[in-house]
């Protein structure tokens, strides 16, 4: 049977559609990577399901919400772990990664200049607390795993791109933020420099987020 | 092996007059009953650890009983919570226990059971449109909920207030998006032709709202309606009729 054609539509950055990018990379597949400019979103947001983005469209037919477009690709490309049970548990720690998103989302957005904010305040009262939290859980993961390069299990699964590619984020925003975290760093480094993905993020634009 | 070598009955069927093939069916028969026993433990254990609320525990416990899979309800007391906490992955509940290791997390609990219990959609791309709806419920609920919460006693402020902020306007964005798909996908499900656990994770949070606000969605019934459809499910209803909480 022939490839399906893929199209992921998304801004020009990183953020929610990295993760998605990377599989369709790593599996080899090629697909159409729109990068749409803010000023054209307006006029596209009512033609998305859910008039947000990502949207994967796979042989025309979208799919959005990015952790449903990461799981969806991981799954048929084999990133999604093992077993039923390491994927639960790929997909428990997008959740808690989401969970911690949430309430770092003020801090990001001052930090990115996109809203006016109290950067130190933000820091103290938000910032530190949830970094500890949700890395400090990752560090404990990636010790019990075997320290072996992958947050579950002993292979790549699209947990690993996901924390890989905020760390990235957070190192460009925040450096030396999360030297707290040895296993995670080192753990971010070895997925790094897994030869395709080595590939992907060296010929991909940059972008601080 | 042992198990087998001591309970073969083989060489009586081969060593044979009537009686003694009588007696291999016999043992073929206790043997059969011996495996099937066995099967039966090695099938998970399933304890869902959560306090004795419906809260975030509800939606999982749903899905083992519309998947007719027995699960053990582990009601953590406040008491026994700090302890508890200490032995979960993330320091948070609900987590599903499966042989004695934990899953953390509602949604990847949903997941693991109805994924395995047809409950998940037809096909990969349908278990996609699952999650996408799931998640953009919980985009609703973390907007909603600074609203709801403080409707329900929980921290302060003004709920009236909160109710225009953010009650109206989460709603507003969320609930067509349901009806738009409830219309496109034209099954009286959200997705494909069955039932799936993002059936039972909307319908649970209408029938939470329509219960505790009145006509919150008096301008959904569509919504309304998928919330009876769900719950008139005979597996589920009966879990209505007689859960804990």
């Amino acid at each position: 049977s022939t490839m399906p054609a893929y199209k992921l539509t998304y801004f020009n950055g990183r953020l929610r559609a990295e993760v998605a990018r990377q599989l369709l990379y790593l599996a080899g597949v090629p697909f159409e990577d729109v990068r749409v400019r803010r000023p054209d979103w307006p006029a596209l947001k009512s033609k998305m399901p859910f008039g947000e983005m990502p949207v994967l469209e796979v042989d025309g037919k979208p799919l959005p919400q990015s952790f449903a477009i990461n799981r969806y690709l991981a799954k048929e490309f084999g990133f999604t772990g093992k077993s039923p049970f390491e994927a639960a548990w790929v997909d428990a720690i997008a959740d808690q990664f989401k969970d911690y998103n949430i309430e770092t989302r003020r801090l990001f957005l001052v930090l990115l200049g996109m809203i006016q904010g109290d950067k130190e305040q933000l820091l103290k009262d938000v910032g530190i607390p949830a970094r500890d939290k949700f890395f400090g859980i990752l560090e404990k993961i990636a010790k019990e795993n075997g320290s072996n390069g992958h947050f579950v299990g002993q292979s790549l699964t699209w947990a690993d791109l996901l924390i890989a590619d905020h760390v990235k984020t957070v190192n460009i925003l925040l450096p030396g933020f999360l030297d707290g975290f040895p296993t995670v760093l080192d753990t971010v480094k070895k997925i790094e420099s897994t030869p395709k993905l080595k590939e992907w993020i060296e010929k991909s634009p940059y972008s601080k987020f | 092996s042992t198990f087998l070598f001591k309970t073969s009955p083989f060489p009586l069927l081969f060593f044979s007059n009537f009686h003694s093939k009588v007696s291999f069916f016999v043992e073929f028969l206790t043997i059969c009953i011996k495996l099937r026993g066995y099967c039966r433990r090695i099938m998970p254990e399933y304890k869902l650890h959560y306090f004795g609320i419906r809260g975030l525990g509800e939606v999982p416990r749903q899905i083992f009983a519309l998947a007719e899979v027995k699960f053990e309800n582990v009601a953590v007391t406040r008491e026994d919570w700090p302890e508890f906490k200490k032995k979960t992955p993330f320091g948070q509940m609900p987590v599903l226990e499966v042989d004695g290791k934990f899953i953390p997390q509602s949604f990847a609990i949903a997941r693991f059971i109805a994924s395995q219990h047809g409950l998940a959609g037809k096909t990969p791309f349908e278990a996609a449109w699952v999650d996408a709806l799931a998640d953009q419920w919980k985009d609703f609920q973390n907007d909603f909920k600074k609203f709801w919460y403080l409707k329900l006693g929980f921290g302060e402020g003004d709920v009236d207030a909160a109710k225009v902020e953010h009650g109206i306007p989460a709603r507003d964005k969320f609930f067509p998006l349901v009806v738009k798909q409830l219309k496109k996908n034209g099954s009286g499900f959200l997705v494909g032709d069955a039932v799936t656990w993002v059936d039972v994770l909307v319908a649970n949070a209408v029938a939470d709202l329509e219960e505790k606000e009145a006509g919150f969605l008096a301008e959904y019934p569509e919504v309304v309606a998928h919330q009876k459809k769900v719950h008139a499910i005979p597996a589920l209803k009966k879990w209505l009729e007689t859960r804990p909480y």
